[in-house]
């Protein structure tokens, strides 16, 4: 245990080294917020009725800046890192460490997310909670909130995992990677909450492991219909509970029966 | 060797052109060595401008029109901001590459040719896949035309080209900028992937802004010329706004800029020492 709290300590000190980063990270997200709420109130604004899909502007609004805070916070680099390893031979002294290289993998990520939980998503919901006035309830959503974003974190891992095991027999970085965010990032909702999607595309996207990774806490945070105690909440923390343990033994299978056949350059 | 050096002083656009072949041709003759890689990002490319039509389209489901405009003029700013887009990502991609030349020490080299640092630099990649993104936009800003019933014509279309050429210098410009911040920060690739997000905000009117961020999105990050104040002029040629028609000069002029940014950066480089 001591190791991966060492490995965690070791990435949250590495984020504080860039101080510069992360305030301009943290700018450029604000004026990126500010796009999304001006397009958002233009879009409201020219339609008809208040209420699209159950949604009013406030509850969108609150929704995709939530989003793209949680986006912001659970994002890791994997892919990029794992094909720079490969590249550069350094993957050969982290395979011999006596740890798993997953684990090590994601611990060493995820004092990055401790980071930018603490600089990213924590400000920004506090300010989001006193712009919505209300809208958002301090309760027992918000311990279910934090079980399930757990799960998020683990989900989002295991999808960028394999993705980056996929790199190692293709030798194509930037393809493979574009790939995977352009469908998370429109399946998850992060771009457009998944209630305006179509009839027919909602139910694809029902049985895709993408929309466990922000659609559901979200809703668990805004206690919609179907994610709150009283109605579903369980079912639908279970289902983001079945599809981490698929995706991350997938994942398991799939590095160690790949990893026998890396061939590194030089290193 | 005298008369060497005279003819290295004369060096007009001719030369630089045919240098420019010539590079570019090395490097696709590298590309062509990695097949696969070429074929998938040729997909992705694809399946992001598929992705982001899709996340549009699903948007006009709901809303039948955005601040005065319809679906198919916003679907004319749509192609029209890919298109303007395409020679960023075709001509300029290496600038992603800069921070790493940097931190590594390798972009010493750059320094030491007897040709502009810039141009040099910038010629050594060219993205091949990025022209599926033209091929795209082309098609979108096609059936937008069409549906919208805007006549065709020789005058028209000499306008829509240069719209198009001096639109896309602004999103280079912005570009430039956030990579040359790396002389200066270090790891400052975080600059390059905030700026690079605005790109996809560049064809909603700006008209929706207000305030302080109007002047944001129009001068600081100049998001409003890549398609609006220039597809206005096409669309609705009855009511240009000064700013339409001011547009190319904005957009020399924000190229220049970022141009003296960038070398400013590369001309007090001094390697790393190894």
């Amino acid at each position: 245990m001591k190791k991966y709290l060492a490995l965690t300590i070791a990435g949250m000190t590495r984020t504080l080294q860039f101080r510069l980063g992360i305030l301009v990270t943290v700018l450029g997200n604000l004026i990126y917020m500010t796009l999304v709420y001006y397009l958002w109130k233009a879009i409201y604004a020219s339609s008809p009725s208040q209420i699209v899909n159950g949604m009013t502007f406030t509850d969108t609004i609150i929704y995709l800046v939530l989003a793209t805070a949680l986006f912001n916070f659970l994002d890791m680099y994997i892919v990029w890192e794992l094909s720079r390893n490969i590249q550069s031979g350094a993957i050969c002294l982290d395979l011999l460490k006596p740890v798993n290289y997953r684990v090590y993998m994601f611990f060493s990520f995820f004092g990055d997310n401790v980071m930018s939980f603490f600089l990213t998503f924590l400000p920004t919901f506090v300010v989001v909670y006193f712009v919505a006035d209300g809208k958002i309830d301090l309760g027992l959503n918000l311990i279910m909130f934090a079980i399930s974003v757990a799960f998020a974190l683990l989900l989002n891992f295991s999808v960028e995992m394999l993705v980056a095991t996929i790199c190692l027999y293709t030798e194509s970085t930037w393809g493979i990677n574009i790939v995977k965010e352009s469908i998370v990032l429109l399946f998850s909702g992060a771009t457009i909450p998944l209630v305006f999607f179509p009839e027919g595309l909602r139910t694809v996207i029902g049985y895709l492991p993408f929309r466990c990774i922000y659609d559901t806490p979200l809703n668990i945070l805004l206690e919609k219909p179907g994610y709150t105690l009283d109605s579903g909440i369980w079912s639908m923390i279970a289902l983001q509970a079945v599809w981490c343990i698929i995706l991350s033994l997938a994942g398991r299978a799939f590095w160690n029966f790949s990893v026998r056949r890396i061939t590194v350059n030089g290193g | 060797m005298n008369k060497e050096i005279i003819k290295n002083k004369k060096r007009g656009l001719g030369f630089y052109f045919r240098i420019y072949c010539k590079i570019i041709a090395q490097d696709l003759k590298s590309k062509m060595s990695y097949r696969a890689d070429f074929i998938i990002s040729t997909f992705g490319m694809l399946l992001t401008n598929i992705v982001g039509f899709m996340s549009f389209y699903i948007l006009f489901k709901n809303f039948p029109s955005i601040n005065g405009w319809n679906y198919h003029e916003m679907l004319f700013l749509y192609g029209f901001s890919l298109i303007a887009l395409t020679p960023l990502q075709c001509l300029f991609d290496n600038n992603w590459n800069l921070r790493m030349q940097v931190e590594s020490g390798d972009f010493i080299k750059y320094c030491f040719r007897p040709i502009n640092i810039f141009f040099y630099f910038i010629s050594e990649v060219f993205d091949v896949k990025g022209l599926g993104q033209l091929v795209f936009g082309t098609g979108v800003l096609v059936y937008a035309w069409t549906c919208l019933g805007i006549p065709v014509n020789i005058r028209i279309i000499i306008q829509l080209i240069l719209l198009l050429i001096t639109a896309s210098l602004f999103m280079i410009a912005i570009m430039n900028v956030a990579a040359a911040t790396c002389f200066w920060i270090v790891r400052s690739g975080y600059v390059m992937i905030v700026m690079f997000r605005f790109k996809d905000y560049a064809r909603y009117p700006v008209s929706i802004f207000d305030g302080i961020f109007k002047i944001i999105f129009t001068f600081v990050i100049p998001i409003a010329f890549i398609a609006y104040y220039p597809g206005i002029v096409i669309l609705r040629p009855n009511e240009i706004p000064l700013l339409s028609k001011l547009s190319p000069l904005f957009g020399i002029l924000f190229f220049w800029l970022s141009y003296r940014f960038w070398m400013l950066g590369a001309e007090k480089y001094d390697g790393t020492g190894s």
